[in-house]
């Protein structure tokens, strides 16, 4: 296996690369600049295109336009940047465009702070832009988790026609890990299998070749990518096909971690990096004979509440505690999927400082005498 | 003689490790010590951050102005001056990544210039194990691009090859190989070999080259992050819902 030394932000741009992006917008902004950078260079030497746009709502513009190619398209921003592209990424959403967006979540709201955060949770999870979308939202917890994810994630948005978010803490972009690169993807746009690819038409041409767009329900024709319904019925219908999609994506696209659970007594519940903040404490706990687990969503939507729930509602588990950098957002979930079988209790900062092992030591410590 | 030594290199291969690393030595040595972070590419990772370190061990650290205070104006303070006007017996300058990171240096190129013959170092960090300075033709052309945009010549390679909490006695080899070769198409020497005491006993026990090992440095690890206590996802097994792919 051969290792190499990256940086988070490197090692997802050249992921993105290897997964068969081959066009990237964005827009610098800390702490995710480096993955532009990163683009500027090593887009020109795949042929690809790397654009700085002039502003966030430009990039993903841009996104729509090029994912409506039938291309490998990414772009990649950090909160406040994020907010910025909400409307577009809503317009993806409806258009049913494959694309990825990488949020490298920093403090906020508004400008908040260049460190590392998770309060944008709700945003990505429970839709930034308008109307009943969803986005296929991941969580990796290690630059290697990234690379991974990014493997799959053009299939993914591809196979669903939804748009993936990453929601990676501000640390997996900055930190350095050694990590395995896999192999370049060849991917080429074939228009016969991705149906929403705009192939051009001309005069002349057959106009029964001109296939479909949006979806099969709808005879529009490709070459037009709209997200504008304008009567209720069609809306209606465009909607309920999107709830299908969604569906489905919530019955197969779940995915998660359980660490030493089976015989925990305590289940520790967080995503990204502050899991491995919560397993090093873990590993601590039970050297002190302390019975503790951890439960880490790595798809974030959809949320594995059955997964949580088989891990969770066991006789044994005496009490969960959620660990999160914001006031409790992925909280909302992990007490949705409970029901209230459990008590949950709840550790986080706001001011993007992470919680130390100590702190998650003696939040589990404090559960266990009943504190 | 003032000894000044000028650490550049590729993005990530551990400058500001050793400039801490030399600091301490020559501190330790009983000389004047001066440290400058010049680096105005990357304001998460700075030594200024160990500052505390340096001020316990009697270095003087110059930091870029308003460093670590979340408003960086990524400006070069006026003190950077210092390092060529005091009596210091050791001078390191921390530089910036890349091109971009040696540029800052242009700017003291004139100082550069009338320093006693000798006294300079200019030294290129070498990790081979950070991708854009994977192969010997990288390693090449980034030597060449830092020297244009520094105003300085290279007048040697540190072998720091690292693949940081999981080196391994691998690094140490395979970046000598590749230095080495570096070295005999350029003509640029390698000055030293640095990594953890242990790794670089092994290292040097294999019975390599010295030309191309030059001076054994051990390093002690001061940037260590959080992060390389956590539990890396590469040491277990991948999430078998992963497995998949």
């Amino acid at each position: 296996m051969a290792l190499t030394l990256m940086k988070g932000s490197e090692a997802i741009a050249e992921a993105a690369i290897r997964a068969g992006a081959r066009f990237f917008f964005g827009y610098p902004i800390t702490p995710q600049t480096e993955i532009p950078e990163y683009m500027s260079a090593r887009m020109p030497e795949v042929g690809g295109c790397f654009l700085q746009a002039e502003s966030e709502v430009a990039a993903i513009n841009m996104v729509y336009g090029a994912a409506g190619t039938g291309a490998r398209v990414i772009t990649s921003s950090s909160s406040p940047g994020v907010s910025l592209k909400q409307e577009g990424i809503s317009y993806c959403a409806g258009a049913q465009l494959p694309c990825v967006i990488l949020n490298v979540m920093r403090g906020g709201p508004g400008l908040g702070n260049i460190q590392a955060s998770q309060a944008d949770y709700f945003q990505g999870v429970k839709g930034g832009g308008n109307g009943d979308y969803h986005l296929l939202t991941y969580a990796p917890s290690s630059v290697q988790e990234a690379i991974d994810i990014m493997m799959f994630a053009f299939e993914k948005a591809e196979k669903y026609r939804m748009p993936v978010l990453f929601l990676a803490d501000g640390i997996i972009a900055q930190m350095m890990e050694p990590v395995e690169m896999p192999e370049m993807v060849e991917y080429k746009v074939d228009p016969e299998k991705k149906p929403w690819a705009c192939t051009g038409w001309k005069p002349g041409d057959d106009p029964a070749k001109r296939g479909v767009i949006n979806s099969i329900y709808i005879d529009t024709k490709r070459g037009v990518i709209n997200s504008i319904y304008i009567d209720t019925e069609s809306l209606s219908i465009h909607n309920e096909h999107l709830q299908a999609i969604y569906k489905e994506a919530k019955a197969n696209e779940q995915i998660w971690e359980n660490y030493k659970t089976e015989d925990a007594e305590f289940i520790i519940t967080a995503f990204g990096t502050v899991a491995r903040i919560a397993k090093t404490a873990i590993d601590e706990l039970r050297e002190q004979g302390v019975k503790v687990g951890l439960f880490r969503p790595i798809s974030v939507w959809p949320f594995p509440y059955d997964a949580m729930r088989e891990t969770i509602c066991r006789d044994q588990v005496k009490g969960v505690l959620d660990v999160e950098v914001n006031e409790g957002q992925m909280l909302e979930d992990v007490k949705l999927g409970l029901e209230g079988a459990k008590p949950v209790r709840f550790f986080g900062h706001l001011g993007s400082q992470f919680p130390t092992t100590d702190e998650i030591k003696s939040e589990i410590l404090a559960m266990k005498e009943g504190k | 003689m003032k000894k000044v030594y000028v650490l550049i290199g590729n993005y990530g291969s551990g400058k500001s490790e050793l400039a801490l690393n030399f600091a301490f030595k020559a501190a330790e040595r009983g000389e004047r010590t001066e440290l400058l972070d010049l680096d105005m590419v990357n304001t998460y990772f700075r030594v200024t951050e160990r500052g505390n370190m340096t001020r316990m061990k009697e270095i003087r650290l110059v930091s870029p102005n308003f460093a670590n205070s979340g408003i960086e104006t990524l400006s070069l303070p006026a003190e950077v001056a210092s390092a060529f006007a005091m009596d210091w017996e050791t001078v390191i300058f921390d530089v910036g990544g890349d091109s971009t990171g040696s540029t800052a240096l242009g700017r003291y190129h004139q100082d550069f210039v009338e320093l006693e013959p000798g006294s300079l170092e200019v030294l290129n960090v070498v990790n081979i194990r950070r991708p854009l300075s994977g192969t010997v033709e990288k390693i090449i052309h980034l030597q060449e691009e830092m020297e244009i945009h520094s105003r300085l010549k290279l007048t040697g390679m540190i072998n720091n090859t690292n693949l940081a909490e999981m080196t391994g006695p691998d690094e140490l080899r395979d970046g000598y190989e590749m230095i080495k070769e570096v070295s005999q198409r350029t003509g640029v020497p390698v000055k030293f070999t640095s990594g953890k005491a242990a790794l670089l006993e092994q290292f040097l026990a294999e019975g390599h080259d010295p030309k191309y090992i030059g001076q054994p440095l051990p390093i002690d690890i001061y940037m260590k992050r959080d992060w390389n206590s956590w539990i890396n996802s590469l040491g277990e097994k991948r999430p078998q819902q992963l497995e998949y792919l």
